[in-house]
């Protein structure tokens, strides 16, 4: 081996800053792709990465990564294993790769913009091992749903989901543009590295890859942790980047920034992770309900984050806590209802047993969700399914593109949406924190449509159900169906065995 | 009854949707294919305002770039490089250059290089650890604004191979300057010969405007059939030269390594201008002006660091340096179709 240990020499390796003269710095550095936040050139340049990788090192441990990764899948592809796994588990898988692998894909062009734009060389160094590790990110994520593809051809929306305008797909979309794709490389590092990497993908792929293990879903598993292990290093641009904000005093920008991201990561996480871990998962392998989860791993985290740099918890954290206990739970409900608006089957999971979990790990559950499923079973079980299925479409939040939802209890919330007139047009919001992000800066959400905007406006023909189906790209054998054909609706109390 | 021909579709194993070759996908394909939905999608490459900035930034200098073809998936890199392959790949690279420096350092080849050569090494090698790191930015930023996934990852990978000379190019200097004199390795100094130095100037000229290239087509072009031949053929070729006549085998080892790096970017940026041009001939005039445009800055810039050559204990003659180089350039460039 060289004589030279890495920290001999590292430091020369990531100095080249300098001061341009054939060319100005704000034409190198355009605020649209580099906002300085009026922060000086030099004071970038002691941007410090607290972990630190060389070039050798990096090919070689994952190449290590990759060589394992690929055995395991390659192992599991001999057996028989995806077709003895729960109904339920598929579903989450299913919809974690059309969530997430173009997103990690598109992550390495946030990187690629840090890479470029970032205002230190060592920066832009670790942005560049960042770039690659998101390469790596989606393509391994597109490779493992293409080995399954006999299975169901949902897995192919591993691949189609972002070439469409399915609403969930709307959602990602919006967000991952808005924190990383179509961003500036500073608040990149805040918004995506910070507070979506350091704190979320935890619970993702954490919580999952435990989840998975149990299931014996050991490819996913292998696959997410090892996908993780990239996530902790380059997430750590977020850390020195903060730094340099608070040593300028640039506190309050850096807190909005910091607070619109958390808000939308929690949005999509709990659209995600939220149905996956509460309902989809099968309830013997449920390691810890998606609150118990999000408390030890998200606000635990944030916590010790906020009180380590000295940043505020962001203002809405009271709304934040108080939907831990339904916000998921009234999405799950509105997924299950329009199933065939997204590309996997989701599990009502709601059997006797079911219940009682829920109602165990979210006190008050049965009066404000089981009287829902209450009625919807009683369809299910009379055979009037189509009474469980949509024929209209809820009004979509114009930050989040979600389904707005609100416990209907006017006295304790607000139950209507939020709007907001602006440069005459009525926008709806699901709650305060989106239409406060939509007020940070309008120019940069105002002229997009939501997929009911686009509804009202003439855009989806024919208006109808079906027509909408359609222009989401949804085709039958892929439109969500129950994932159990509905023998969660036929279990009796404290029976296993479906009895119709 | 399923006609034979329904029954082998059925037996088939199934692809991705979006891929609408017959044949199967190779493992390349299908980790590689389509994965810039966003190009060209309809009102705005991102789901936002379509005017906000970086919606603007992609709709002019992509979408809007006079270096067009109607459909960039069909091009393929020859290599056919996966994040998997690459790193198996670079692994086994970092390993050999790895023996490398552990063999010339076993028989003490630092302190056997001469003064002279090494205070040589100090204004023309040491600083290119900013040049390169320019490089790197380019290739990254070409990368971000690719019109395709099968163009943007292999300037991933080329923006890596940057980085990887820039940290061998650390190492060297930090270990010559232990058995040399220390102020090898300070990097103000160094900085001060790249911003100072009048032999670097032309080539921090033309590097810096070339950051500024946003233009996805004319970044690609400049780049990869200017800037990137006329530099690698300096900093790999004519430096292994001149460092093997001047006892330095080590360095001209790595040098030769280094430029297998650059042999695929050539390779696959010739076959990415001939997809251009097979698919819109107009291309290649379009790419000819590009290169007419960045080549006097570039050639000045090799100009630039020339007489440096001359001043090393075995010296090779400035004009002997920019012919061979000149030469080089030329060669690739026609190699890509391109006349001179």
């Amino acid at each position: 081996m060289p004589k030279l240990e890495r920290s001999e020499w590292y430091d020369l390796a990531r100095d080249m800053n300098w001061h341009f003269k054939y060319v100005k710095e704000e034409e190198v550095f355009p605020e649209e792709l580099s906002n300085s936040y009026g922060i000086p050139t030099e004071a970038w340049w002691t941007w410090d990465e607290p972990y630190k990788v060389t070039y050798r090192e990096y090919v070689r441990n994952q190449s290590v990564k990759d060589t394992s990764v690929y055995s395991v899948k390659a192992a599991i592809a001999r057996s028989e294993l995806f077709k003895h796994v729960d109904p339920g588990w598929k579903s989450a898988i299913i919809a974690h790769y059309g969530a997430i692998a173009i997103p990690e894909y598109l992550a390495s062009i946030g990187e690629a913009r840090m890479a470029r734009f970032g205002r230190a060389a060592a920066w832009r160094n670790m942005a560049l091992y960042g770039t690659l590790d998101e390469t790596r990110h989606g393509q391994i994520q597109v490779f493992f749903p293409y080995g399954l593809l006999e299975h169901t051809p949902q897995f192919d929306w591993a691949l189609k989901t972002f070439h469409t305008n399915e609403w969930g797909a709307i959602a990602a979309r919006h967000l991952f543009d808005d924190m990383f794709t179509a961003n500036d490389a500073v608040s990149t590092a805040i918004q995506l590295t910070f507070v979506f990497e350091t704190g979320f993908t935890n619970l993702q792929f954490l919580g999952m890859a435990a989840d998975a293990m149990h299931v014996g879903d050991v490819e996913f598993g292998a696959l997410i942790s090892s996908i993780q292990t990239d996530e902790a290093r380059h997430a750590q641009q977020g850390e020195p980047t903060l730094k340099i904000f608070l040593q300028h005093g640039k506190k309050e920008e850096v807190q909005r920034l910091i607070d619109i991201m958390f808000w939308r990561s929690w949005r999509i996480f709990a659209l995600l992770t939220g149905l996956s871990m509460d309902y989809y998962t099968p309830m013997e392998y449920r390691s810890m309900s998606f609150k118990e989860f999000m408390e030890e791993w998200i606000i635990k985290q944030f916590m010790d984050q906020f009180r380590d740099f000295g940043t505020d918890f962001p203002w809405y954290w009271d709304i934040f806590l108080d939907e831990l206990d339904w916000y998921h739970h009234a999405i799950h409900l509105g997924v299950w209802f329009w199933r065939p608006t997204v590309w996997w089957n989701p599990d009502a999971g709601v059997s006797p047993e079911e219940r009682e979990w829920l109602e165990a790990k979210y006190p008050g559950w049965n009066d404000n969700f089981g009287v829902w499923w209450d009625t919807i079973t009683e369809n299910v079980r009379r055979g009037e399914i189509e009474k469980t299925l949509p024929q209209t479409f809820p009004v979509v939040c114009n930050i989040c593109q979600i389904p707005i939802v609100t416990p209907a209890d006017p006295k304790k919330r607000h139950v209507a949406p939020y709007t907001l007139d602006y440069e005459g047009r009525r926008y709806q919001f699901c709650s305060e924190p989106c239409k406060w992000i939509f007020e940070t800066n309008p120019a940069r959400y105002a002229g997009h449509m939501s997929i009911i905007d686009r509804f009202l406006a003439g855009h989806i023909q024919p208006p109808t159900v079906e027509g909408a189906l359609a222009y989401m790209g949804l085709t039958p054998d892929v439109m969500g169906k129950d994932a159990t054909d509905y023998a969660w609706a036929f279990e009796q109390d404290g029976a296993e065995s479906a009895a119709a | 009854m399923a006609t034979r021909a329904q029954r082998v579709r059925r037996r088939r194993r199934p692809t991705w949707s979006l891929f609408t070759e017959r044949r199967k996908p190779s493992e390349y394909e299908v980790v590689t294919h389509k994965f810039h939905y966003h190009f060209r999608r309809e009102p705005a490459p991102f789901e936002l305002d379509p005017n906000m900035p970086v919606n603007r930034w992609y709709l002019k200098y992509r979408e809007g770039s006079p270096f067009q073809v109607d459909d960039w998936e069909k091009f393929r890199d020859p290599d056919r490089l996966t994040y998997r392959t690459y790193t198996e790949r670079q692994r086994e690279r970092e390993i050999y250059v790895d023996n490398l420096i552990d063999e010339f350092e076993q028989n003490d080849h630092y302190a056997h290089l001469s003064r002279e050569w090494v205070q040589l090494l100090e204004r023309l090698y040491v600083p290119s650890r900013f040049s390169g790191h320019v490089l790197q930015m380019v290739a990254l930023y070409v990368a971000q604004m690719a019109p395709s996934s099968y163009i943007t990852n292999a300037f991933y990978f080329q923006g890596a191979n940057e980085l990887r000379r820039v940290q061998r190019t650390a190492y060297l200097t930090k270990a010559i300057s232990l058995d040399h004199y220390p102020e090898l390795a300070d990097s103000d100094r160094t900085r001060r010969t790249w911003e100072e130095e009048e032999h670097w100037q032309p080539m921090r000229e033309l590097l810096e405007k070339l950051l500024i290239a946003y233009d996805w087509g004319e970044a690609f072009v400049a780049l990869n059939l200017v800037v990137k031949p006329a530099y690698d053929a300096l900093f790999n070729g004519q430096l292994a030269g001149l460092a093997r006549q001047n006892g330095d085998e080590l360095l001209a080892l790595m040098a030769d390594d280094f430029d297998l790096d650059s042999q695929w970017t050539r390779r696959f940026t010739r076959a990415l201008v001939e997809y251009a041009v097979e698919h819109r001939p107009e291309n290649r005039g379009l790419v000819q002006e590009w290169v007419e445009k960045w080549t006097p800055l570039a050639r000045r810039a090799v100009a630039g660091l020339a007489p440096l050559f001359a001043q090393a204990p075995q010296p090779v003659a400035a004009e002997a340096v920019v012919q061979a180089v000149e030469q080089q350039v030329q060669a690739f460039q026609n190699e890509c179709g391109l006349a001179s």
